[in-house]
Order: structure tokens, then C-alpha cells, then sequence
């Protein structure tokens, strides 16, 4: 692989790496109160949470753009603060992430459903506090989806363009990720190169839909069972 | 358990973390036309200062964008005035810092092949489509407009443009063969392998480029210092051999 292509590929396994891991603790915690919670409360919040799954990445990358741009009160806290995220490689972690965050809660949220109330109430009712139960009773039932949960985030950090490109714009070995320099080389008529990128993508997505089919499998059938 | 989830990505992480933190390069935003020469220039400025400079290459008018909304970039080299004004009135270029010396013409091409026999701007009527950078906002496409509305043809064919990102998304095109014809710089015209010039522009719009450091930029002593060597003799001879014009004496 041309050094190009190896740098822009470790650069984006690196921010869908990192995005997906620091939303795997509040997606987690979002899951279980969502698997728990009953109510409209619940479902507005799922709603919520659902929402960069069905709005255009584009809508929500000009959000995050309106909200952290320099002149805006986020933007200018940040300033001071001396943090750059906007058109740097954590605006790419940033937009993946929000992108991430439903694929990875969906999932979770359905396994901990899954879960037998009468295994939680055990837990309780042997004295184990709220987190207590949901450290030693409810993450090891639910691992599998959770573990689903997060393949899919990853999956999805390592393609996300719409988002990404509004808020990072496309920075060669900076910010430029798989999906944006295949638009790129594309775009000015790269087409072989922008070929090699999806090779190596098609791959990728392969091995990770792969892994997460076969978790999803065991998964069910464990529950037939 | 859920560590195995980790197991799978924790390498990955460790492996890339490496190069996480920016090294100081110099960035270096430039519009699509300069991409060769700049990328010449900028590994001839690495040999003899040993300074890098890394490229992102665009329109003028998103990298402006970009540069507004706070991208950290240390020098920006416009296709036209208007952005760097822009730029200068929003006090993220300092009044004086700028340099224009650079100019460039405009041409129509089409592919090499084509059947289309194109000859003056009235002949653009009998192409289907025509591909041109976005003319609201992109300098190629401006100055397109502009040509095209100084001789009255604009009204009939604008329904004919293809708007495109970049003066290079233009180009792209005609090379593959998807559109007829385009207009863009005689420099671009010059690096394209399946196009050619079907004639190029007479008394067209004034084009004048801007290049100048960046007031936020962390490392200006070198952002200043390259903007110097690209306007510098070096940088003119560069120029002058992709096909520009260039101004003044220095």
C-alpha cells in the first residue's frame, strides 16, 4: 500500500478507535437507564439519542459547526481554554462519535432488556446496591450486545463523511479520513487511487460486519435455547 | 465479557496514538489551481530549511470558510482578493501581510477526443453541459460568470453549468468524459491528460491571486518566512514554468 494510503487508513482507524471507545462509558450508562426507565420521558430521550441516525450527517455536522464555531459561546469557552477542535483531527473524533452513539446504544439498550428481572432482583435482594448490580449481574449478561453495539459504532466512525467534513473539513494527513479522500480523489479525477482506498474499506467493513454477524448469531441463539 | 471489546480496539489505539500530536509542520491552505506547484514549492522550502509544510488544497472560498471557523491553518493562497479581504476585514489576516503578485487566465477545454469544435464563447450554446467551480461563491467560477456576463451569454448559459467544488472538480469531468466542456485556468488545462484547450479566453476578467501568513498562526515567524520564499524568485520561477503570470518585479 502507497504510504499515502497506509497514513490515511491508521489515521482513520485511529479516530473511530477513539471515538468509539470514549462513547462506549456514557452509551453504556445511557442504555441501562433506557433498558430500565418506562414512560414518555423514555421515549423522548430515545428519540433523542436516535437522531443522528436519521438526520442527514450534514445537519448534524452544522450543528456542531454552529455550536463550536469561534464566535459562538462554546467556541469562544474553548478558545480560551487554548482548545483547538474544529478542523483539526478531533473535530473528526467529534463528529464520529455523535454519529456512533446510537448504533452503540441501540443494541446495548436491547440486551440489557433482555436480561431476566428476576436475575437483577436475585442481585438485590442479596444486598447488592444499584451500581453493584449493574457492574456484577447486568454487564456480564448484556456483554454480547454491548460488544455488537460497539463493533457497529466503530463500523460506522470509520465511514462517516457528512458530519466529518463540515466540522474538519478535509486536511490531508490531518483530518482526512478513508470516506472524505475518496470523495476528494474523486473529485478530481483520481479515480484508480480513490479505487485503491475502496479496496482497503470494502475489506474492513467486511471483517467487521463478518464479526458482528457471528456475535449477533450466538446471540440468538443463546436466547432460543 | 465486555473487556473483549476493548481487546479488539485497544491495539488499534495504541498503535495509531502515535501520531496524535500535530508535529509543527507549517499548513498551508491553498486554492485547487496551486496544488503542483505549491506541493514543488513547499518540498524545495523542506530541503533547504528544513521546515515542513503540509497542503490542504481546495476552493478559496471553503478554505476561507474554514480558516473563519477556526481551522488552524499558517498561511493562505487565494485565487482571488476578495476572500483574503474577507479574511483581513475579520482581523485573521494583518492589513499589509498580503502578496499579490500572481495571475492566471482562463480557457475552455474538452476532452481530447471531443467532437464538439469550440472556437468562441457564442459556440458554448451547442454544448449540453458545461462544468464550471461554483460561481456564487468559488474564484474560477466568478471570473467564468463574469467573462460570460461581460459578453451577455450568462442568462442563457447558466441553465447548461454544472456547478463543481473546485476549479479541479471541473476539470475531472471533461477528462472522464462525463461533461462536454469546461472552463478553467490555462494552469489546470496545462497538468490535464485526457483534455485540451479548445480555446482560450480573450480580455477576460482580471484574476489576481493572495497569498499571505495567518495572524492566529502558532508558528507565524515561519508562515511569514515561506509566504516570502513563495513570492520570492524561487517561488516566481516556479510559477512562470506551471503556466502563470506573474507581476512586478520582486
Amino acid at each position: 500500500m502507497p504510504a499515502d494510503d497506509l497514513s490515511i487508513l491508521l489515521l482513520t482507524l485511529r479516530a473511530a478507535a477513539i471515538a468509539t471507545l470514549l462513547i462506549l462509558p456514557p452509551g453504556i450508562l445511557a442504555a441501562w437507564h433506557l433498558a430500565r426507565r418506562r414512560g414518555a420521558g423514555r421515549t423522548l430521550i430515545e428519540t433523542i439519542l436516535s437522531l443522528p441516525l436519521v438526520l442527514p450527517p450534514t445537519a448534524v455536522g452544522l450543528l456542531l459547526l454552529e455550536a463550536l464555531r469561534r464566535s459562538g459561546p462554546l467556541g469562544r469557552l474553548l478558545d480560551r481554554a487554548g482548545i483547538e477542535i474544529l478542523f483539526t483531527w478531533k473535530a473528526v473524533v467529534l463528529a464520529t462519535a455523535v454519529m456512533s452513539f446510537p448504533l452503540l446504544v441501540r443494541p446495548a439498550r436491547t440486551a440489557f432488556e433482555e436480561i431476566d428481572p428476576r436475575l437483577l432482583a436475585m442481585g438485590r435482594s442479596l444486598g447488592s446496591g444499584p451500581s453493584s448490580v449493574f457492574r456484577r449481574v447486568a454487564l456480564p449478561l448484556a456483554w454480547r450486545g454491548i460488544l455488537v453495539g460497539t463493533l457497529l459504532a466503530f463500523s460506522r466512525a470509520l465511514g462517516e463523511f457528512g458530519a466529518t467534513i463540515m466540522i474538519a473539513g478535509s486536511i490531508p494527513g490531518r483530518t482526512q479520513t478513508m470516506a472524505l479522500a475518496i470523495f476528494q480523489r474523486t473529485q478530481i479525477g483520481q479515480d484508480a487511487s480513490a479505487m485503491r482506498l475502496v479496496g482497503v474499506t470494502v475489506v474492513i467493513a467486511f471483517a467487521a460486519v463478518w464479526t458482528t454477524e457471528i456475535l449477533m448469531r450466538r446471540r440468538t441463539q443463546k436466547a432460543a435455547a | 465479557m465486555p473487556k473483549t471489546g476493548f481487546a479488539l480496539l485497544l491495539p488499534t489505539l495504541l498503535l495509531t496514538l502515535g501520531a496524535a500530536d500535530p508535529k509543527p509542520e507549517l499548513l498551508v491552505f491553498g486554492a485547487a489551481s496551486l496544488t503542483e506547484s505549491l506541493q514543488e514549492l513547499g518540498k524545495a522550502y523542506e530541503a533547504t530549511t528544513g521546515q515542513r509544510v503540509i497542503f490542504s488544497f481546495g476552493a478559496s472560498s471553503d478554505l476561507a470558510r474554514q480558516i473563519q471557523a477556526g481551522a488552524p491553518a499558517d498561511v493562505f493562497f487565494s485565487a482571488d482578493t476578495a476572500k483574503m479581504e474577507a479574511l483581513e476585514k475579520a482581523g485573521l489576516v494583518r492589513a499589509g501581510d498580503r502578496r499579490e503578485f500572481l495571475s492566471n487566465s482562463l480557457v475552455v477545454v474538452v476532452a481530447s477526443n471531443s467532437k464538439f469544435r469550440l472556437t468562441t464563447a457564442e459556440d458554448l450554446v451547442n454544448v449540453p453541459r458545461i462544468a464550471l467551480a461554483d460561481p456564487a461563491s468559488v474564484p474560477s467560477g466568478i471570473y467564468a460568470k463574469r467573462w460570460l456576463s461581460g459578453l451577455g451569454l450568462w442568462e442563457k448559459l447558466e441553465p447548461k453549468v454544472v456547478p463543481t467544488l473546485d476549479v479541479r472538480s471541473a476539470l475531472a469531468p471533461v477528462e472522464n468524459g462525463a461533461i462536454p466542456a469546461a472552463i478553467v485556468y490555462r494552469t489546470d488545462a496545462a497538468i490535464a491528460k485526457s483534455a485540451r484547450i479548445a480555446f482560450a479566453v480573450e480580455n477576460g476578467p482580471e484574476i489576481l491571486y493572495s497569498v499571505a501568513p495567518l495572524a492566529g498562526s502558532k508558528n507565524s515567524k515561519a508562515a511569514g518566512e515561506f509566504v516570502l520564499f513563495l513570492s520570492g524568485p524561487r517561488g516566481r520561477a516556479e510559477f512562470v514554468r506551471r503556466g502563470f503570470t506573474v507581476r512586478g518585479a520582486q
